[in-house]
């Protein structure tokens, strides 16, 4: 690819500890994120997709720094900030942001929305009073709401609106990249193609990158450049977003992408569908070789003792299967 | 089976009246699944809590008919009402952890429900609780029935709920986002087993979810609501192949696409679900619409033939 890295994470992990050494079974690691490498070009929207509890959100919290990396190195626009300390991290905070899921939980309920977006504008800028008004004036528009808007409270608006909010808030010092953590899960259909549709816009229109974690995988198809597919805290499958939906090549991704009910009759029925049995297995205790061979339709006696490492096949698409699907390796 | 006519669900709340259900009327037929979709705060699952007695809010006023075989349910006494749910009536809910109590084992609990409704000894309503966990593709079921709920993954909770529902063989199954809380993968499961349940015990189901793509895998007939009413009802193929309210329509048009060309925009519905406190006395859903014109100050009457909707294109005044 040509274009620019605008940050690139490398071997991260992240490790909890659960539990103390009074509980029963001891102190415990969960491998939250386990060796993890990605990377993401200026301008493109890399999503992270995978069921819950497979590190999808903790990778994204590491990425920006809301939890220390247990390993690795994350770089961002040339400073590795993995060892940076908080103060030296403030100024670089600024381009890289945040949007929750829940946006009524980040948004302070006793504050009017005016202070709430001219909150970063007061910290790392040095604009005036009335430079401020203005900005959070542009920023209002720039999301789709109304100017009188802004002397009111979180409450005093729907769930769209209230996300429309953590986006001024996010791009308010122009960002360049930003993490989306699930930004469409909590609303409604009809006004979840609202949101994807403004951050496509403001994508195009102030040149962001974005890091997209959701678990839907519509959505995630529709705004992503490519899709790192997670599974258990590592990266199962990473290409071409509209490619890894045609032609899947980890089973897990084949099976994920299947057992997304399709709202077309005529489609619904020649769909194949993989029913995967079982749970996703617990990350404090994974399973031996390839952590998805309990669960996988193709699994091998191979797939029980060595771990798959992830390998980059023809058409830029990196798989981590010793029986991937279709794929040539170069 | 069930036949709900004119139902009204209102609230009094401290800003006044809010009309959550605005005369709403449906049939359930035996055996068939019937999917209830619709966004938050249109009704969907406060039309059934009405249907299973359990809005217990006092500042709750609940009009209109709802027959059980028969049987009119509005107005029945709590005692009346708890012999039949569980019974001939049973719940599912989205979160399996609400459902459960966390003190007790899942096979207690199952077997408490069991002999809640029947003459039975402890000792066969725990081997009923073994069958039924079986049924549900729960592993080991002789050893599941001594676990706590928080010793399940959110699936298997979901199938001990099911389990528990199946406990007295209802003729009628109320499913509420049963499969919303769940993965995917997880959630191909659980919809699998709820169609093979549904052939094997020939219960009719109500099916409510806010995913279009569920209603399109499970439903034979389908109701869509907005706002406290109905919007659109058909059989799943006329729905589905030829929506003919611009809300269907919208709703399916804005869903990505899984497969072909990704559109360049999505389609999107602009502004939000009204608020019910302020009713407007037109079309809940003119001030959204594409579609609008003069006629959509009124309110337009849901027709009356298989496959209705309450829009005036559809049905001119």
């Amino acid at each position: 690819m040509s274009k620019k890295i605008l940050y690139e994470a490398k071997n991260v992990s992240k490790r909890f500890t659960v539990g103390s050494r009074f509980s029963a079974k001891g102190r415990l690691t969960v491998n939250a994120v386990d060796n993890v490498s990605i990377t993401i070009h200026e301008g493109e929207t890399l999503g992270l997709v995978g069921e819950s509890g497979c590190g999808k959100s903790t990778l994204g919290r590491c990425m920006t720094r809301l939890y220390e990396i247990s390993e690795g190195h994350l770089v961002f626009d040339g400073t590795d900030i993995s060892r940076l300390s908080m103060r030296a991290l403030r100024p670089l905070r600024a381009k890289l942001q945040m949007v929750f899921q829940d946006p009524s939980a980040s948004l302070n309920p006793r504050r009017r929305i005016r202070d709430l977006i001219a909150e970063p504008l007061r910290i790392h800028s040095k604009l005036n009073e009335a430079q401020i008004t203005k900005r959070v004036a542009e920023l209002l528009e720039l999301v789709g709401l109304l100017p009188d808007h802004a002397t009111r409270f979180q409450h005093e608006f729907s769930g769209g609106q209230r996300q429309r909010i953590g986006i001024a808030r996010a791009i308010a010092l122009n960002p360049k990249l930003i993490v989306l953590d699930e930004p469409v899960s909590a609303l409604d259909v009809s006004v979840q193609a609202q949101i994807v549709n403004l951050l496509a816009d403001l994508q195009e229109k102030l040149g962001l990158t974005y890091a997209f974690i959701a678990h839907d995988l519509s959505v995630v198809r529709q705004v992503s450049t490519r899709i790192a597919v997670m599974y258990l805290g590592s990266i199962v499958e990473l290409g071409n977003a509209e490619d890894i939906f045609s032609n899947p090549a980890h089973p897990y991704t084949q099976a994920l992408i299947s057992a997304v009910p399709v709202p077309d009759i005529n489609k619904a029925g020649s769909r194949k569908r993989i029913v995967l049995s079982g749970d996703v297995p617990s990350p404090i205790n994974p399973p031996s070789g390839c952590h998805f061979h309990p669960r996988c339709p193709v699994a091998q006696e191979r797939c029980k003792i060595e771990r798959p490492s992830l390998l980059t096949h023809s058409n830029n698409r990196t798989v981590a299967c010793h029986f991937p699907i279709d794929v040539r390796r170069d | 089976m069930l036949s709900v006519r004119d139902l009204r669900v209102s609230f009094c709340t401290e800003q006044g009246m809010v009309q959550a259900i605005d005369g709403v009327s449906f049939d359930v037929a035996e055996g068939e699944i019937l999917g209830v979709v619709g966004e938050s705060g249109s009704g969907k699952t406060v039309s059934l809590l009405a249907v299973m007695g359990l809005i217990t809010d006092p500042n709750a006023v609940i009009e209109g008919s709802i027959k059980y075989q028969g049987r009119e349910l509005v107005g029945l006494s709590a005692k009346d009402m708890r012999k039949l749910r569980g019974r001939e009536i049973a719940m599912i809910f989205q979160d399996p952890m609400t459902a459960l109590t966390p003190v007790y084992t899942i096979g207690w609990q199952i077997a408490e429900q069991i002999r809640a409704h029947e003459k039975i000894s402890a000792k066969a309503a725990e081997q009923r609780a073994i069958d039924l966990l079986q049924e549900v593709n729960i592993p080991n079921p002789a050893e599941a029935i001594h676990l706590y709920p928080h010793q399940l993954s959110g699936g298997m909770r979901q199938r001990a709920v099911i389990a528990m529902a199946l406990s007295c063989n209802p003729s009628l199954l109320v499913a509420d986002e049963p499969t919303t809380a769940l993965d995917v993968t997880v959630q191909a499961q659980i919809l699998d087993l709820v169609r093979k349940l549904q052939k094997n015990y020939k219960s009719a189901v109500v099916f409510i979810t806010h995913d279009m793509g569920v209603i399109a895998e499970i439903a034979d007939r389908v109701m869509v609501m907005y706002a406290g009413r109905i919007a659109e009802r058909g059989s799943k193929r006329e729905l589905f192949s030829e929506p003919q309210h611009p809300y269907t329509q919208a709703l399916l048009d804005s869903i990505p696409p899984l497969e072909g060309k990704r559109p360049h925009r999505l389609k999107s519905i602009p502004g939000a679900p009204p608020a019910l406190l302020h009713r407007s006395t037109g079309c809940a859903f003119a001030p959204r619409c594409a579609k609008r014109f003069d006629a959509c100050v009124n309110m337009p009457i849901l027709t009356a033939n298989g496959h209705d909707a309450a829009c005036f294109k559809v049905n001119p005044i």
